[in-house]
């Protein structure tokens, strides 16, 4: 039995958090139907003329599709190059490691403003021109380490005699990736994809300084709010934590057995 | 003749020490990220040095080997002392998302009684990730404003007579949005070290009479040590680096050093200064990795 302590204490602390992450998504909720200019008190009556404007905004959507393709980017880079820098740190031992190591988790304690404007002066100096691409591989640099320590997190629990064994029955290293490594990190990897993917979606900081005539929905929010807030920043930001649910669920049955064997 | 070659070329092959083998396969894994990190993250860094070096002079940037920069960001105002306000703002931060995320961290751990809930409790701590920092930083200020929820509430319940302004504008407000926005960061780092915790010593402590406040205390906290510091840090750093929140929700004088460094870039085109500064912070940073990894080698239990 793991559980231990007063149940109905942690229970209710827990929940505690839990409302106070929600509540201000739950306002966030409830005033993007207020009829009102404002979003806030007084709440004049219940209208879904935000969500209407919401879908007429062309700016709006567009930078919704840029986000999800940001996203979907860096997934992609951080999957393509942490997960052989997890299993380069996992399995060998090289001169330089500590300070390849300390590297890596550099761009999560750095600001985002810090690594934008490295990024920044290099495209400047290079002539790359700014545009979605150019935010992706700040993401993608940036939310790297999110992927290496979860997979090398869950290298170092798996150990390395499974892969051992593979390799003296004969398997050859693509074999043993495909066969023993992926399998054991699968899991752990779809969590970090999931994390990143989230991160990214509302990234502000490296995005700020990197972005150019495309904007992602963080930028197109910012602005907004800079000028006028109307109750369609509290539709859209609601449409898509709805959107969000909806996808997470779906995947959670798609992939139900990987849920199962978090745990494993 | 070729049959030859490639009998000598096998033999070659055959005879290349287990060691070779191994090392190829390092370069294998190691060279992608390498060469990604020295792309993306180095030759940025390199450009950076060589800017904060130099100096603008009438709009234009004239290069140069001086460090005049880097005595400005700890002689002159405002640069050090935004430094510290924005390292004391984060440390707030990583303090108060430690306590709250805690909990939540400890009952997805151990009182989750099934893998659906527990993988559901996991998706409602990312969930607010999707509903935009910016709209949610907002709507704390529909809750705190002097027209927000809290006082209208407070107000019709004739605790207060006036609106309390304290709630909103200040370091305080910067610091609770702050603390609200990355506890998410908080509860997924205590809660992946929580896990590592074997029912078994659980079970043990309990059939040796251990109570639930001595297993907590003298087990779970001092494991958790690790998770928690790893989590402050990231907290800590996500909160330091924060330029919105001093917009959305801070007093007059809340500006951060990400806002100073975006200033530095735009209004006052001063590149090579914003170059100095942010080399400050990367060695600051290296600085609290390494602390952080010497912390974490000590404090983490082996089972």
């Amino acid at each position: 039995m793991r559980a231990f302590g007063n149940r109905s204490l942690v229970t209710t602390l827990a929940m505690s958090v839990l409302a106070f992450l929600y509540a201000p998504i739950l306002v966030m909720m409830v005033f993007s139907f207020n009829d009102s200019q404002y979003t806030g008190l007084p709440f004049n009556g219940f209208t879904f003329r935000w969500y209407e404007a919401l879908f007429r905004d062309d700016q709006m959507l567009t930078s919704i599709w840029n986000s999800v393709y940001v996203g979907l980017g860096v997934v992609v880079i951080s999957v393509l190059f942490g997960v052989p820098a997890a299993i380069a740190l996992d399995r060998y031992e090289f001169p330089g490691k500590g300070m390849f190591r300390r590297i890596v988790m550099l761009p999560i304690v750095l600001p985002g403003i810090i690594t934008g404007i490295a990024l920044l002066g290099f495209y400047l100096t290079i002539h790359l021109r700014l545009s979605l691409y150019t935010i992706m591989l700040g993401q993608g640099t940036a939310l790297m380490c999110v992927t290496i320590t979860e997979v090398f997190a869950r290298l170092q629990q798996l150990g390395k005699s499974q892969a051992e064994a593979a390799a003296n029955l004969g398997a050859n290293d693509w074999e043993i990736f495909k066969n023993v490594t992926f399998p054991g990190i699968r899991s752990a990897l779809f969590g970090a994809m999931l994390i990143a993917f989230s991160i990214s979606f509302d990234e502000i900081a490296v995005t700020f300084l990197l972005t150019g005539r495309e904007n992602t929905l963080p930028m197109t929010l910012w602005s907004l709010l800079r000028r006028e807030v109307t109750p369609e920043v509290n539709a859209v930001a609601t449409l898509i934590v709805f959107l969000s649910i909806i996808l997470i669920v779906a995947g959670m049955y798609a992939s139900r057995g990987n849920a199962n064997e978090r745990e494993a | 003749m070729t049959t030859i070659e490639q009998t000598v070329e096998i033999k070659r092959t055959s005879i290349r020490s287990a060691r070779a083998i191994e090392r190829r396969r390092l370069f294998l894994w190691l060279v992608p990220p390498l060469a990604w990190f020295t792309i993306f993250m180095l030759i940025p860094y390199a450009t950076l040095l060589y800017t904060s070096l130099g100096h603008v002079d009438d709009m234009r940037f004239i290069p140069g080997l001086s460090l005049d920069n880097f005595v400005r960001v700890f002689t002159v105002d405002p640069y050090l002392s935004v430094i510290i306000k924005s390292a004391r703002i984060g440390l707030m931060t990583a303090v108060f998302s430690s306590i709250v995320a805690y909990p939540l961290a400890f009952y997805l751990a151990f009182h989750v009684r099934t893998q659906r809930l527990k993988f559901l409790i996991y998706l409602l701590v990312i969930v607010p990730w999707w509903a935009s920092y910016l709209v949610k930083a907002y709507a704390w200020k529909t809750i705190l404003g002097s027209g927000g929820i809290l006082n209208v509430g407070m107000q019709s319940l004739g605790l207060v007579h006036e609106p309390v302004r304290l709630f909103l504008y200040n370091e305080f407000s910067v610091d609770m949005t702050l603390t609200y926005i990355f506890t998410p960061f908080a509860v997924l780092s205590i809660y992946a070290q929580l896990e590592r915790v074997p029912t078994s010593l659980i079970e043990a402590a309990r059939n040796l009479g251990a109570d639930g406040w001595m297993i907590f205390r003298r087990i779970i906290l001092p494991i958790s040590v690790p998770g928690v510091v790893a989590g402050a840090i990231i907290t800590f750093s996500l909160a330091f680096g924060d330029f919105v929140a001093p917009v959305l929700v801070g007093g007059p004088d809340s500006v951060m050093i990400s806002n100073v460094v975006i200033n530095l870039l735009g209004v006052a085109f001063d590149w090579p200064m914003a170059a100095a500064i942010g080399l400050v912070i990367i060695s600051l940073g290296l600085l609290l990795i390494s602390a952080s990894g010497w912390l974490e080698e000590r404090t983490q239990t082996r089972f």
